[in-house]
């Protein structure tokens, strides 16, 4: 199993919601496209959809509160 | 209060001590440091510190002569067939040193590939690969920070595709494999079991107990998504309270540990009054005393 190859798949269907769209309409083809084995895209194929869905919402509101968190820290040291 | 003494389950009147702290974060400062007569350790998230002002690092360090202080790494991403990035390695050792933190813990989890960063904690595929990477990962970490972090089982809301261990299974080859600790996060591990339909009982019947040094506890909240149909899942969001299921996994946790533990309430928004923490951890020492006490009763001790 290509795994790095993999984890790049998964990272990018996680994030990139132009990726996860072409992903879930055609997810072979998605997979082949990505250089992966066809075990790998079996896999892909099986995926947990409704987790698929809600893992990647919550990401993204997580990449968004740690955005706005880290400024809010910062600001707690700085110098007036 | 302090740290809860426990008869040692090796009997003779040994005691051990079991030690109950909380999540370091700035929203709680004020309230952790007026009550530190009743929190023993606090566990601080070693990234915000890694591009912090020299000051905010020192303010750390004088934290750790109050009171002792753990670390705990969120963006690794050691779990991973991808070696760890090493400048992060680099920061964090920095960190340990500068702060005399007591020890540090990192996730089981994958946090970017392929050039996306994922912006927290993913499941990885639970496979050889992930096994191989994690123990390579974690001796490359144990070389640049002078020694291994605990590592913690992560929470999900999908099922990680390409598996082919289940979580304790995949856990125990990579402890074996790395030499390292649990940090056994029951609400992750409470989380996983009502998403993906397994008892959370037998989780904790089939991990090395040996090896378990730290237990965070935490809450979450039920969340779904657009369609009505789906089941809702658990999200570990860390923003209410413990549920009653976790001091239940916690009580079971004391009939299984033979050697102190140190459990760690996490807490990271929806803040309620500090007293109301205090409390939490209050509910976490009679959860795990009870079960010690279990334990020291089937042993013949007490």
């Amino acid at each position: 199993m290509s795994s790095t190859l993999f984890e790049a798949f998964l990272a990018k269907i996680y994030v990139n919601a132009k990726a996860r769209t072409k992903f879930l309409a055609d997810p072979l083809r998605e997979a082949q496209r990505a250089g992966l084995s066809p075990e790998e895209a079996l896999d892909l194929q099986n995926i947990d959809w409704v987790g698929l869905k809600l893992a990647s919402k919550s990401f993204e509101k997580k990449r968004l509160r740690h955005a706005q968190g880290k400024a809010r820290f910062l600001r707690l040291f700085e110098r007036k | 209060m302090g740290a809860v003494v426990a008869e040692d389950a090796a009997g003779a009147g040994a005691k051990m001590m079991d030690r109950f702290g909380i999540g370091w974060r700035p929203e709680l400062a004020a309230g952790i440091l007026c009550n530190l007569h009743d929190i023993d350790v606090v566990e601080v998230i070693a990234d915000d510190y890694f591009s912090a002002p020299r000051n905010k690092v020192r303010a750390l360090r004088t934290l750790s002569g109050q009171v002792p202080v753990v670390l705990h790494g969120v963006s690794l991403g050691l779990a991973s067939a991808v070696p760890v990035d090493m400048p992060r390695l680099d920061r964090l050792a920095r960190l340990v040193e500068i702060t005399k933190a007591e020890s540090w813990s990192e996730h089981l989890a994958f946090v970017r590939g392929g050039g996306y960063e994922i912006g927290h904690l993913a499941s990885p595929p639970r496979t050889e690969a992930t096994i191989e990477g994690a123990a390579k990962n974690l001796a490359a970490a144990r070389q640049i920070v002078g020694a291994l972090p605990a590592v913690e089982n992560i929470a999900s809301l999908i099922d990680p595709p390409g598996s082919r261990y289940d979580e304790p299974g995949w856990i125990s080859e990579i402890l074996s494999l790395s030499g390292t600790e649990l940090l056994l996060d029951l609400h992750n591990v409470y989380t996983n079991a009502v998403n993906f339909g397994f008892d959370p009982l037998d989780f904790l019947a089939r991990i090395p107990w040996n090896r378990v040094t730290t237990i965070h506890i935490a809450g979450g909240e039920w969340i779904k998504s657009d369609s009505s149909s789906e089941t809702p899942r658990m999200l570990d969001d860390h923003l209410h309270d413990v549920p009653v299921s976790v001091y239940d996994l916690l009580r079971a946790a004391g009939t299984r540990a033979l050697h102190p533990l140190t459990v760690i309430l996490e807490r990271d928004g929806l803040y309620p009054p500090i007293r109301e923490l205090i409390a939490q951890l209050q509910l976490a020492r009679t959860a795990l005393a009870e079960g010690r006490a279990f334990q020291a009763c089937h042993r013949g001790v007490a």
